[in-house]
């Protein structure tokens, strides 16, 4: 056995010589996007003592000072000798969800899952009264495989399929366990929502009808399943995962509508899922329109010169003051990169001292945006958060278009998932990632968490039900998308 | 100081109304057309990529240019073909199998076509037969094909594979390129070359085929 320790925790852990630092690391908060070809450089850690000899992808991700520095793309690498790795305090944060619900009461207990692709939170609930009991989280395990869904799609079909179900129902299974443990009666249903890709690769579904056009599969209705069925010991526990909307609108935004009840509104409201795959629908009781539109990663800091996700070291906030932009780093040190609601704030506050233009250029004569620290933004990581903001933006004007109505009509817009509940409103707004007024717009927490804990207590499936309500766009199919694209690029000029 | 300078700035400030205009009065006035395409419209392109490479411009300006460019073209187009001038060379481009984003390979095509080339666009989600066809149909000397997902790069692979089956790799210079494609993807899938903008494509473009 060979000794890894994590700096600057000092943990130690045993490890059996040749284990892939990729096996061990991503339980301790570090990510691999590109499912460790080398090619997303997001890896990226500092071996302290014993680095191994850099591969050509690190010699093409770091300089010569920083690969004699030890930094290396954990991806290529094996632990051969005892080592020392710096990954900083990385932490996962889960958005949980208490919110107080009226429910029809069962005899017995349920618990409630949002199975993201990066995150898991589970929650045990009392059907008596709606109660949450217990609240449990955990990293999606499938992200060795992959950061973004269509990796992890893309693994599947290359016969990874049952690696990446099985260790998705192992941790739901071994969460399940724990939570029933704590159960003050039976559980007896087990709600679960997730995206169009999660819900395919964990009922083990075949994923290629999500791999080419048109990107729709004929499988994404709910699944029902036995614990046992699943490798779980749950007592005859049903488990119901949850229906897709269409294409890649998952299950989490069925959860969503059931905990926004959208459906059931007068007047028109948008529910928006900002993530690396952007998932919208717009509606009301007449009816309901929904659309993917992937942004890319930029929100979650991927793709960005000093990009890094929310953790500790990274600028989360940034505002204008005395003609420079001033940062807020999460836990309190000096900063290491910036995470997505932090390039938001940082791009708002540029346009407001003029540092950066309406069409995304930087004012003449500047080269970046200073952040302190060492660290700035370069004009092509303006251009970046540019596609992602304006990927978001163009579908929901195509949504609205489509629904034959101005933005302007749109009475109230939610904001689930965790980037749509940290990132600063009027800097989003600011941005034109929000083409809507600041006071109409709410971040509503984890939606598919709640509309899961919803679906424990819907024993007739309405969801079911809802899902025929919703009509599923396909953006590329729309006449003007490029235009509306083109034009959500821009900055709004104030 | 480009000689038709109100055609240049049209296209360089994506104004497709005045380039429009102004092709259809120079055409009138009897300049030829041939002129017009070397003396105004390629070096407006040429000015567009500049601006791109120097992130003066994005997307938007250059979807914006290429409208204008093409405004032009249309008129100058049937002129060209009536006087035999030559293009430079001849393409043929798509996006690959499995793939619908056609953004980024529009505007290579508007900056291949803006600099000259003739360019057979075969649109989207193109299987490897079909640019084999078109290779043979058309006698292009380059294929250009974009992938913008890690998931449809393989089909740029399985299409060059294609080519040597049909037994005219050699035939035709291949370029590939979109977001997530490499240098070294490039090269191990055995294309002639790559560049990771539009504007790049067309340097790269005439460099393949010594102009
Ligand atoms: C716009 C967009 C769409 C639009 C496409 C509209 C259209 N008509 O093309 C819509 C909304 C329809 C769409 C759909 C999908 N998309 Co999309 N999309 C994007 C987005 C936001 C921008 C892409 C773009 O147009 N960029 C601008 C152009 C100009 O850049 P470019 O194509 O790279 O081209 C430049 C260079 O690469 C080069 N170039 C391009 N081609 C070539 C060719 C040659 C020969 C050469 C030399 C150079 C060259 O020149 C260009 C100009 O300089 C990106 C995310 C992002 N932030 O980039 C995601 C993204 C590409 N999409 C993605 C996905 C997954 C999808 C979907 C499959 C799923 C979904 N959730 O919707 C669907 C369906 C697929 C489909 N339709 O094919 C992912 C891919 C992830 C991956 N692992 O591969 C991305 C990266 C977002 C993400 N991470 O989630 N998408
Ligand atoms: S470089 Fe992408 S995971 Fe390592």
């Amino acid at each position: 056995m060979l000794q890894l320790t994590l700096l600057p925790s000092g943990q130690r852990l045993a490890v059996a010589a040749g284990t892939a630092l990729a096996d061990l690391l991503f339980a301790h908060g570090v990510e691999f996007p590109c499912g460790g070809r080398g090619a997303c450089c997001a890896c990226r850690v500092r071996i302290a003592r014993a680095a191994p000899p850099p591969t050509a992808a690190d010699r093409r991700a770091f300089s010569e000072a920083q690969l004699a520095a030890g930094w290396r793309l954990a991806c290529q690498h094996r632990v051969l000798a005892d080592i020392e790795l710096e990954i900083g305090d990385w932490t996962a944060p889960v958005l949980a969800d208490a919110t107080p619900l009226a429910v029809v009461p069962r005899p017995d207990c349920g618990i409630a899952i949002d199975l993201g692709t990066t995150t898991i939170a589970a929650q045990l609930v009392d059907r008596r009264c709606g109660a949450v009991l217990a609240t449990r989280t955990a990293l999606n395990p499938q992200a060795r495989h992959g950061a973004d869904i269509m990796s992890r799609l893309d693994a599947a079909a290359r016969g990874a399929a049952e690696a990446l179900r099985d260790a998705v129902r192992g941790e739901l299974g071994r969460l399940c366990r724990e939570l029933a443990a704590l159960a003050p009666a039976p559980v007896r249903l087990v709600a679960v929502a997730g995206n169009t890709a999660m819900h395919h690769l964990f009922a083990g579904l075949d994923p290629r009808p999500l791999l080419s056009p048109p990107y729709r599969s004929p499988h994404d209705g709910e699944r029902v399943f036995r614990d046992a069925e699943l490798g779980w010991d749950l007592n005859g526990a049903e488990v119901r995962l949850l229906p897709c909307l269409g294409g890649f609108v998952g299950g989490d935004l069925t959860a969503g509508l059931l905990a926004t009840a959208l459906h059931q509104r007068e007047g028109p409201a948008l529910l928006v899922d900002l993530g690396t795959n952007g998932e919208l629908v717009l509606g009301d009781r007449q009816g309901l329109l929904a659309a993917s539109t992937a942004a890319g990663p930029a929100f979650e800091g991927a793709g960005i010169s000093i990009g890094m996700r929310a953790a500790s070291g990274a600028i989360s906030a940034v505002e204008a003051c005395d003609g420079g932009l001033r940062c807020t780093v999460l836990g309190g040190g000096p900063a290491r990169g910036i995470c997505g609601s932090g390039l938001v704030d940082a791009v708002a506050a540029a346009l407001t001292l003029g540092w950066v233009l309406p069409n995304g250029r930087l004012a003449p004569g500047r080269r970046e945006l200073p952040l302190g620290d060492g660290l700035a933004l370069t004009a092509r990581d303006v251009r970046q958060l540019q596609l992602a903001k304006g990927a978001i933006a163009a579908g929901i004007v195509m949504l609205c278009a489509q629904r034959g109505i101005a933005p302007s009509a749109v009475e109230r817009v939610l904001l689930a998932g965790a980037f749509g509940n940290y990132v600063r409103i009027p800097s989003a707004v600011r941005i034109g990632l929000l083409p809507f007024a600041v006071e109409r717009i709410a971040a509503v927490g984890n939606t598919a968490l709640r509309g899961a804990r919803l679906a424990l207590h819907d024993d007739d499936a309405a969801y079911t039900a809802l899902r025929a309500r919703v009509a599923h766009l396909e953006l590329h199919r729309l006449p003007g998308y490029e235009e509306a694209f083109a034009q959500a690029m821009a900055f709004p000029a104030s | 100081m480009p000689r038709y300078q109100d055609l240049y700035d049209a296209v360089v400030d994506g104004d497709a109304k005045t380039a429009k205009s102004a092709t259809e009065r120079l055409l009138q006035q009897g300049v030829d057309a041939g002129e017009l395409l070397s003396d105004a419209l390629i070096p407006a392109m040429d000015e567009v990529g500049r601006r791109f490479e120097c992130n003066e411009y994005f997307v938007p300006e250059l979807l914006i240019a290429a409208r204008a460019m093409k405004a032009a073209m249309e008129l100058i187009r049937p002129k060209l073909a009536a006087t035999g001038v030559q293009p430079v060379a001849t393409v043929v481009i798509g996006t690959v199998k499995g793939d619908l984003h056609d953004i980024g390979k529009n505007l290579v095509a508007a900056m291949l076509e803006g600099g000259g080339f003739a360019v057979h666009d075969l649109g989207v989600d193109v299987p490897p037969e079909r640019f084999v066809g078109a290779v043979q149909e058309k006698k292009p000397e380059i294929l250009a094909m974009s992938a913008l997902l890690t998931t449809t790069m393989p089909a740029m692979r399985e299409t060059i594979q294609a080519l040597i089956a049909a037994g005219i790799r050699d035939q035709v210079k291949v370029i590939v390129g979109g977001a997530p494609v490499t240098e070294s993807f490039a090269r191990d899938i055995g294309a002639d070359g790559y560049s990771d903008t539009a504007s790049a494509a067309v340097q790269l473009a005439r460099r393949l085929v010594g102009k």
